[in-house]
């Protein structure tokens, strides 16, 4: 158990040494001034555009960590041979796997958390220098707390997204697993219109395949909440705590494949 | 490689497990969808900053949008909200037309379903002409286009003018079929009537590429059919009251007169409806084919 | 019980994608390494002692054959515990110090906060890396970081240690350190299981070696045993011989071999018999000068390239 807490702990201290916790302050930039010339433009309208602006960007933010950073966690290590020293110590190879993972959702934890904060500052902002009558008129408050239900679902989404890098990063090249973990993300985002497809098409062969599909590939855009919560929708708990076990569920399926890839793998 | 048994099992169990949960998932009610989000689907209103800031990827920008119109359209058709709205339907259609310009289905489609009227359709013939329009600028030979034209004024507005002169200039463009000029006399001299708009129907029914716009025409034509088959089953009526000296009171009146052999059905097998104080033979309100066209409504 | 132990291990790879063919690495290996051995294993270029370090350490899982390392069977995580390993050409973690590097590394041993620090200092100083300790291993030399290589693997004060080409990369000075640190812990009672092509090392430090080619043990056993010390010839070096006196020479004393080393200055390689002092006295008495006469004694490198040219090829090889 501690040495996967080692292996994570590393993990993130490569990060931070690879300046990639530098993204924040570009975050923060683009936030900053996208309200402040946003507000210059539209009237009224530049709330919905801050929090759709902010969820967006940390949604995206995460995703690029979670694809670049992930398909190397195991691959750098056995093509530079440093996995070699690590492993004749006593670690299990599982141990090992898992630490590499947690250790880069600890990364994206903290990225997602930092970055939460400055958003709310500048939602914060918002909420003071508006006038009364323009703030009535918003479906929510400017610093709803109803926005942390879809930044948790991001940091879910980052997480299994993560899962996917690393088990392709087990066996295939930094571009390999790129483009196929991308391609992954993109059709569950998809997965709506892949069951709806299901549904309408005559053919039976292809609306099978296309059902098949869907149930198969993680089903991301089920972690998507941005819309309904910009606009104050209601989102149910029942509906958040089926998505989280969903999610959760599939992270276990994919890094205990990883798990057992990895075990059986020679080192050549 | 041997996998442990162990291992195996716990696969199969995760596997079920997120199969199972996303059934779970996908019996649930979906996530409500927010008023005025369709306003979503559009981003950007204008054409000619969605054009610049695209690049080079209009035509697949096009493909997108396009499919977000028929998306809406067929989402807003299906919706139950007792105030749906197809108010962006047309912006859509004009942003698709104004990325991809030779996208011919984009003005078919939206002639057909803007015009016709709500809850069917957006109920705006005016924006279905001015798409078909618009596409005449691109285009200005493609003589469907202005054939719609003709069709939106002959069978939603009533102007049987403005209907054939479109049609004669359909019929002046290059490849244009045969019948059209004959149309165009038609709709001149008796506009209105149920043989050219079978004729119109008739010819959209047999060139018609597109499914949808098929099933359309035959919908119209079994719509014809009904009025002619009202008439020919109010004459008989008809001739029932003027032996008897009122009208029947239901179906089994007129069998056991002889003059009719069974109820008879409406071109879908509904049977037709008789109204006993009157006489008045209609359809079913429970058919298909309504509404159908009427006097205030154009044949 | 053995150090190390194999009994017939084997590993087969299949290489290429297309049309994959056998390529057998390691055919068969038995030996036995005991308690507190210096042992030197070795053998030219792609013999298999890389593959046969990587299945004792399970980087690799073999085809056949079995492997135990003090009594248990290699992977077993509680052996891990008092065996350190240096692989060839060392990697480790550029973003992290020498220090911080073995810090992680005796975390993951388990040792305390305070007990990682004093034995990351003592091993650093041991290797001989002094204030370069705080800089990123990025910036350090391939020299240097054969010496990190060396300090983890030794931090956990291992009962047998693995080393993979120890001494490459280091200049004369860096090989004689090492060198005298494997006597140190052969003299703490560890055993040293190193692998190498450099013979002269092996020469001075191995109380047993075992010799591979071409993924076959070719000979094994105590380098007494395997040498004969004996006196097997003579090398005359002389100066101010005159080519006619060479050409007779040549034939008259059985000249094995003759070297020209300089103007007039040649070194003759002479058998057993007849004895040399004949041989110097005659040349002397035809106008040469002494320069040194050695005893030619069967070196490592004699016996090592005798077994290794004469080694059957595995029986698939690369070619077929």
């Amino acid at each position: 158990m501690k040495v996967i807490a080692h292996v994570a702990v590393n993990v993130f201290k490569e990060s931070v040494r690879d300046k990639v916790l530098y993204n924040l302050v570009v975050f923060a930039v683009l936030l900053m001034s996208a309200s402040y010339l946003i507000g210059e433009l539209t009237a009224g309208q530049d709330v919905k555009i801050i929090k759709d602006l902010g969820l967006a960007s940390i949604s995206v933010f995460g995703l690029l960590i979670a694809v670049f950073i992930g398909i190397g966690l195991v691959w750098k290590e056995v093509e530079k041979r440093s996995i070699y020293t690590l492993l004749a110590k006593p670690m299990r190879r599982q141990e090992f796997l898992l630490g590499k993972y947690l250790g880069l959702v600890l990364t994206l934890f903290i990225n997602v958390a930092v970055m939460t904060a400055a958003y709310y500052a500048v939602l914060a902002y918002m909420q003071a220098i508006s006038p009364p009558n323009l703030r009535a008129s918003w479906p929510a408050p400017a610093t709803d707390p109803a926005l942390l239900k879809a930044i948790a679902l991001i940091m879910l989404e980052l997480m299994l997204v993560t899962a996917i890098a690393l088990l392709f990063s087990t066996f295939s090249s930094p571009f390999l697993s790129a483009m196929l973990t991308t391609a992954v993300w993109v059709i569950g985002h998809f997965n709506q219109d892949l069951r709806d497809y299901g549904a309408t098409i005559p053919s039976a062969l292809a609306a099978s395949i296309a059902r098949a599909v869907y149930y198969v590939i993680p089903n991301f855009s089920a972690f998507d909440v941005k819309l309904q919560v910009v606009h104050g929708q209601a989102v149910s708990l029942g509906y958040i705590g089926l998505t989280i076990a969903y999610g959760l569920t599939y992270i276990a399926l994919v890094l205990l494949t990883a798990v057992i890839v990895f075990s059986k793998r020679d080192f050549k | 490689m041997k996998i442990h048994p162990a291992a195996w099992a716990a696969l199969v169990v995760l596997f079920a497990a997120v199969i199972g949960l996303q059934m779970l998932q996908a019996a649930q009610p979906p996530l409500a969808t927010p008023e005025g989000v369709a306003t979503n689907l559009l981003y950007v209103r204008s054409p000619q900053v969605l054009r610049r800031a695209t690049l080079s990827f209009q035509a697949l920008l096009a493909d997108i949008y396009w499919i977000r119109a028929v998306q809406h359209y067929g989402g807003t058709k299906l919706s139950k909200a007792p105030n749906k709205q197809y108010d962006v339907l047309y912006p859509l259609l004009d942003l698709t037309s104004s990325l991809d310009p030779y996208f011919d289905v984009v003005y078919k489609f939206g002639s057909v379903f803007l015009a016709e009227p709500y809850p069917a359709g957006a109920g705006r013939p005016d924006e279905a002409i001015a798409l078909l329009q618009k596409g005449l600028r691109t285009t200005p030979d493609k003589w469907e286009l202005a054939q719609g034209i003709g069709f939106v004024y002959y069978w939603w507005l009533a102007d049987y003018q403005s209907a054939a002169m479109w049609f004669n200039r359909a019929a002046d463009m290059p490849r244009a079929p045969d019948w059209l000029r004959p149309l165009a006399a038609v709709t001149l001299a008796q506009g209105g009537n149920r043989a050219s708009s079978r004729m119109l129907w008739t010819e959209i029914s047999r060139n018609a590429d597109a499914d949808w716009l098929r099933d359309q025409a035959s919908f119209r034509l079994k719509q014809l059919d009904a009025l002619d088959g009202i008439d020919f089953i109010q004459r008989i009526v008809d001739q029932y009251r003027a032996r008897t000296g009122a009208p029947p009171t239901s179906w089994d009146d007129m069998m056991r007169a002889g003059l009719l052999r069974g109820v008879p059905p409406d071109p879908t097998g509904v049977p037709f409806q008789l109204e006993p104080a009157t006489g008045k033979v209609t359809l079913d309100p429970r058919s298909s084919l309504n509404p159908l066209p009427s006097a205030e409504h154009p044949l | 019980m053995d150090a190390i132990r194999t009994e017939a291990l084997t590993k087969h790879y299949t290489v290429g994608f297309w049309r994959p063919r056998p390529y057998l690495a390691l055919d068969g290996l038995t030996m036995q390494v005991g308690l507190g051995e210096v042992f030197g294993f070795l053998g030219p270029n792609g013999a298999g002692k890389t593959t046969t370090l990587k299945l004792l350490m399970q980087l690799i899982y073999p085809t056949s054959g079995l492997a135990e390392i003090l009594g248990k069977p290699v992977g077993d995580v509680a052996v891990k515990r008092r065996i350190g390993y240096l692989p060839e050409q060392p990697y480790f973690y550029d973003y992290l110090t020498a220090e911080e590097l073995l810090h992680y590394f005796a975390a993951i041993f388990g040792y305390a906060p305070a007990e990682r620090r004093t034995r990351a200092a003592a091993l650093l100083d041991e290797v001989g890396i002094g204030a370069e300790r705080r800089l990123p291993l990025r910036k350090f030399s391939k020299g240097m970081l054969q010496r990190v290589g060396i300090a983890q693997a030794l931090i956990n004060e291992p009962e047998v240690v693995f080393l993979d080409e120890p001494m490459s990369g280091l200049d004369p000075l860096g090989r004689r350190e090492i060198r005298q640190l494997i006597l140190r812990l052969r003299d703490r009672g560890c055993t040293v299981f190193f692998s190498s092509h450099v013979l002269a090392d092996a020469e001075t430090l191995c109380s047993r070696v075992a010799i591979l080619a071409k993924g076959r043990l070719v000979a094994a056993g105590r380098l007494s045993e395997m040498l004969a010390f004996e006196v097997r010839g003579w090398e005359l070096v002389v100066s101010g011989l005159k080519d006619e006196v060479l050409t007779r020479a040549q034939q008259r004393y059985h000249v094995t071999r003759a070297t020209r080393l300089a103007e007039e200055r040649y070194a003759l390689e002479l058998p057993l018999t007849p004895p040399p002092e004949r041989t110097l006295a005659e040349l002397v008495g035809q106008g040469a000068a002494l320069v040194s006469l050695t005893p030619m004694r069967d070196t490592l490198e004699d016996f090592f390239v005798r077994q290794v040219s004469g080694a059957q090829p595995s029986r698939f090889s690369e070619s077929a």
